[in-house]
């Protein structure tokens, strides 16, 4: 469980704005409305939150209820979909607003990486996977893309386990292995935010308790926000916990105060397991 | 107590009625399955039973040489018939061993005199001779600009020659050259009637016939379109007479052009027969060389001696910048020096060229398969000695040799269209897959592909003649006459080389005129095509050549290609694209370093299978590329460089696998002959397809193994 510092404020509904985070904040939902069909039914609606910087965010909820389609909004994701729209709000990072013109989503993408929820390797060598992002920006030094891949492997907790074969396929990795090596190649881009949707849902225990120790460790270095069914795995490695319900977005506070205390009789419901 | 259980149970069957109506049902799917099986061992079968023993006796011949026509011989028993050795051992090869009565078989080794030689700069020489000089020199190819009418040019007469001369050719004759003229002459004088008439105006028909011989006459007449070499004799075409004019013809042409009987012809106003005495000149010349001028020569050439310079054009001027040494065999050597007497050589020596002969008599006459080639050989060999006589001698086309030129025909078809296919069908299918916007374009994209896929390979073939073969456009500063629409681009074009402009039949436009009067001017003189210094984009087709039968198969194959790629693309799990993305990548980037790499495999597997089905089409390039007798391989016709040369190789017509199995088995007269080639082919190119086939088989095994996610 983690300590940490919050402001104790419960009261409102749907005060999330309130809710006065240590630290900047990294991440501004404002208002937020989203529809994956030209507007006609919106799957979020009227999100507004803020993740802070180093931190480690949770949002859990039941399946549906949109956790991960904002997620995915958060680095642009859903571009590909094409009939997906913001309908109201914006999404603010780095005080930036994402969704503007001047944006581009290719560079957005490298400062809000994704770890996806069914580890996805490519069929190549361990070190290609995690040099990959850097060969795409153009960076074919081997100094800089040996140094970085060490460092991304290292950072992952993946090196002492891999140092030795780096040129063998990353598919002959284990599982958990597999998915810190995603980690590992998303942190060798060197972003400023993770973005982690369910990324322990396919590991068994032992690889997502490896995984859950990593995503602690990293918490100095990046902002993470991650997407998780297990509540006990949010309130293990999270700060701050949101719980969506349906698209909305029903309670956001620290961790602590959410399991502990939740200020909304749905979410003590859902965390007390009576549905969901 | 319990046979009467079992019968009260509803689930024991009380009579063996079902169970017979049962095992009938399933006698009936079983015969369906094993009618499927029976079909293909009796195709294979026969396929490998006849072919088998073909193939066993030619060998890997069957695969390098190039189809020839067989002739089969009777032939006169005979001591010491001379052979190069590698065509009797073609003959061995295609007679069986027993029937041929062959003894007292030597082998000796045959030298040849040979000239080697400089070709000076300025030297004139016969059109005629340049074959056997580019024949017998490789590489050799001379582009002449210039051509001569005024120096003599010479003739041999192999044995004393009796001629016959109309006075004016012979005074003309003796005025040019009064020293060929022997000095023994008779004298004879006939009378003809020469006719005048007097044509009215108007529109006529006349046929090729009337066309030709009036040609030469003072008749002023205009032609809406000019008669084509290969037009019939007897088709008609519009002729505009534009006045009444009287001329006077001989009664050849009159017979020629006014003859009653034949329809078409001009209407006479009047005719008037004029008796015209003509005086004929006899006299010999005996066996030897002579020399004259070339309006001498042509005059000769009217009773019948043969000469190999072109007579209305003139002699070549050698244009080089050095010498070049050729080489030549000492008779055609000695007939080339005869008949130039312009020509300067320099460094003249005499070698010899060896060559394996096989010596051999036939105890008997005898039938023998020969091919065309080895034919040619033997009568070559045995000239002098008269030694190898036939009876009787019957051809039978495509029957012999081997089947090089289809085999490097498919492959080529194979190769052009498999490059255009696989890059349109892979760009398509990214664009589909990952670009397009699901939706009514997509679909009907789709649609599309899907009726495209089943259109009839005819209608392909069809389809290329029409698009490809006669309206594609091409850059060239040479336009057809037919092109269907000519855009001069720049006035940049080179000049085509004097021999160029011969061959192709090329009319060099003088004066600036306008395109369409460049293309009036170029049909009345029937030339197929036009100069005028401009390059023109000219969509005239690419003519029937491999090029636009490889466009025609892609196409054809395009839509199995792009589902197939499509297939690929989809199977390549999405999370790899979003990974890419996730990580900083551009759209084309994720695709060419995430997707198109895991796709590979399984479009390499399709595009196998698209060459055996392309392979074996013959309907889509007999039109298109297909020629049915070829007897150069393609590159060896190349005569350009560099970057035209690649052009003018793809613009020729090859012989392919399929089209000559058809050719064989069903185009030429059938007889014992061709069975073999029919087989032959057959079993190959069912080797080439099955082998194609095992290597996609292969190919998918491989990459599953090696490849997962």
């Amino acid at each position: 469980m983690q300590d940490t510092a919050q402001s104790p404020n419960q009261q409102d509904v749907n005060s999330t704005s309130n809710t006065k985070p240590e630290g900047k904040s990294m991440i501004e939902i404002d208002d937020l409305s989203f529809s994956y069909d030209q507007g006609k039914t919106n799957t979020l609606r009227n999100i507004t939150l803020n993740v802070p910087e180093k931190q480690v965010t949770s949002f859990i909820g039941p399946s549906g209820c949109g956790k991960s389609t904002l997620l995915r909004c958060l680095n642009r994701m859903n571009d590909l979909v094409e009939t997906s729209r913001i309908t109201t709000g914006q999404i603010r990072i780095m005080d930036q607003d994402i969704n503007a013109k001047n944006v581009s989503a290719i560079e957005l993408r490298k400062q809000v990486g994704m770890v996806f929820q069914k580890y996805n390797p490519f069929p190549k060598s361990i070190y290609d996977n995690v040099a990959y992002g850097l060969r795409i920006q153009g960076i074919k030094k081997k100094a800089i893309l040996e140094e970085a891949v060490e460092k991304s492997l290292r950072g992952a907790a993946l090196w002492d386990e891999v140092k030795d074969r780096l040129k063998d396929s990353a598919l002959g990795l284990s599982g958990g292995q597999q998915q810190r090596l995603c980690i590992a190649r998303t942190m060798a881009v060197k972003p400023k935010v993770i973005l982690m949707d369910e990324p322990c849902s396919a590991l068994d225990p032992i690889a997502t308790a490896k995984v859950e120790e990593l995503i602690t460790e990293l918490r100095q270095d990046f902002t993470i926000v991650i997407v998780t069914h297990s509540m006990q795995q949010a309130s293990r490695i999270s700060d701050r916990t949101a719980f969506f319900y349906l698209g909305e977005l029903i309670e956001y506070d620290t961790t602590e105060q959410i399991f502990t205390n939740p200020s909304i009789k749905q979410t003590e419901d859902y965390i007390s397991g009576r549905f969901g | 107590m319990s046979e009467k259980v079992s019968n009260n149970n509803p689930f024991c069957q009380s009579k063996g009625g079902k169970r017979y109506r049962e095992k009938l049902q399933k006698a009936f799917f079983c015969f369906a399955t094993y009618f499927v099986l029976l079909c293909a061992s009796v195709i294979f079968g026969k396929i490998i039973y006849e072919g088998t023993p073909v193939l066993w006796r030619m060998g890997t011949d069957f695969l390098t040489q190039k189809p020839q026509t067989l002739a089969v011989v009777e032939a006169i028993e005979s001591d010491s018939i001379e052979i190069p050795t590698e065509n009797f051992d073609n003959i061995l090869r295609s007679n069986d061993d027993d029937a041929l009565p062959i003894d007292n078989v030597e082998e000796f080794e045959k030298s040849f005199p040979y000239k080697r030689f400089n070709l000076m700069p300025g030297s004139i020489i016969g059109e005629g001779y340049l074959k056997n000089l580019e024949q017998q020199n490789e590489g050799f190819f001379l582009i002449y600009t210039e051509r001569d009418t005024e120096s003599h040019v010479g003739f041999s007469i192999d044995q004393e020659k009796s001629l016959t001369l109309k006075s004016p050719d012979f005074e003309k004759l003796k005025s040019l050259t009064p020293d060929l003229i022997p000095e023994k002459i008779t004298q004879r004088h006939i009378t003809l009637n020469d006719f005048k008439l007097t044509i009215a105006q108007g529109d006529y028909n006349i046929s090729k016939t009337a066309h030709d011989a009036l040609l030469p006459t003072s008749l002023v007449f205009q032609m809406r379109e000019g008669f084509a070499d290969d037009d019939p004799e007897s088709s008609q075409k519009p002729a505009i007479i534009p006045s009444t004019q009287i001329i006077t013809v001989d009664s050849n042409v009159f017979f020629t052009a006014f003859d009653e009987d034949e329809e078409g012809t001009l209407a006479l106003q009047a005719q008037e027969e004029l008796p015209q005495k003509t005086t004929f000149y006899d006299f010999k010349l005996a066996a030897g060389n002579y020399s004259a001028p070339l309006a001498a020569l042509s005059i000769l050439a009217k009773t019948g001696i043969a000469t190999q310079h072109n007579l209305t054009r003139g002699s070549i001027i050698v244009n080089l910048d050095e010498p070049v040494e050729l080489e030549l065999s000492s008779s055609d050597y000695e007939n080339l020096v005869a008949n130039n007497p312009k020509l300067q050589l320099s460094a003249i020596a005499d070698f010899a060229k060896k060559a394996d002969f096989t010596r051999f008599s036939l105890a008997q006459d005898a039938e023998i398969r020969i091919d065309s080639e080895d034919l040619e050989a033997l009568n070559q060999a045995n000239e002098k000695s008269g030694n190898f006589k036939t009876n009787s001698k019957n051809t039978h086309s495509y029957a012999g040799g081997g089947i090089l030129g289809p085999i490097v025909g498919t492959a080529l078809l194979v190769i052009i269209c498999m490059i255009i296919a696989l890059f349109t069908g892979i760009a398509a299918a990214t664009f589909l897959n990952e670009y397009a916007r699901k939706g009514a374009f997509t679909k009907s994209i789709r649609l599309a592909m899907l009726n495209l896929a089943g259109v009839p390979s005819i209608v392909f073939g069809l389809f290329g003649l029409g698009l490809f073969v006669m309206l594609a456009p091409s850059l060239t500063s040479t336009p057809h006459t037919e092109s269907k629409l000519s855009i001069p681009l720049v006035p940049l074009a080179s000049t085509p080389q004097l021999r160029i402009i011969e061959e192709k039949e090329i009319h060099m436009v003088k004066h600036k005129v306008s395109t369409s009067e460049a293309i009036v001017a170029a049909k009345s003189e029937s030339m197929k095509y036009f100069h005028d210094g401009w390059t023109y984009l000219s969509f005239q087709g690419w003519g029937t050549c491999m090029l636009a039968g490889g466009f025609t198969l892609a196409i054809m194959v395009l839509p199995v290609i792009i589902t197939s790629c499509e297939e690929s693309l989809r199977a390549v799990p999405m999370g790899f694209r979003e990974a890419s993305l996730a990580l900083g990548a551009t759209k084309w980037q994720s695709i060419r370093t995430a997707v198109l790499p895991y796709a590979l495999p399984g479009i390499l597997t399709a595009s196998v299978l698209g060459i055996t089905r392309v392979a074996g089409e013959t309907a889509p390039i007999m039109f298109t590329a297909a020629a049915a007798e070829r007897s150069d391989m393609p590159w060896e016709a190349v005569q350009a460089t560099g970057f035209s040369a690649f052009i003018e190789f793809l613009q020729q017509s090859v012989q392919a696998l399929p089209y000559h199995i058809y050719t064989v088995a069903g185009r030429i007269p059938q007889s014992e002959y061709t069975e073999p080639m029919q087989y032959g082919s057959v079993l190959v190119f069912m080797l080439i397809v099955m082998s194609l086939a095992t290597v996609s088989i292969w190919l998918r095994l491989h990459f599953r193994k090696k490849i997962k996610w």
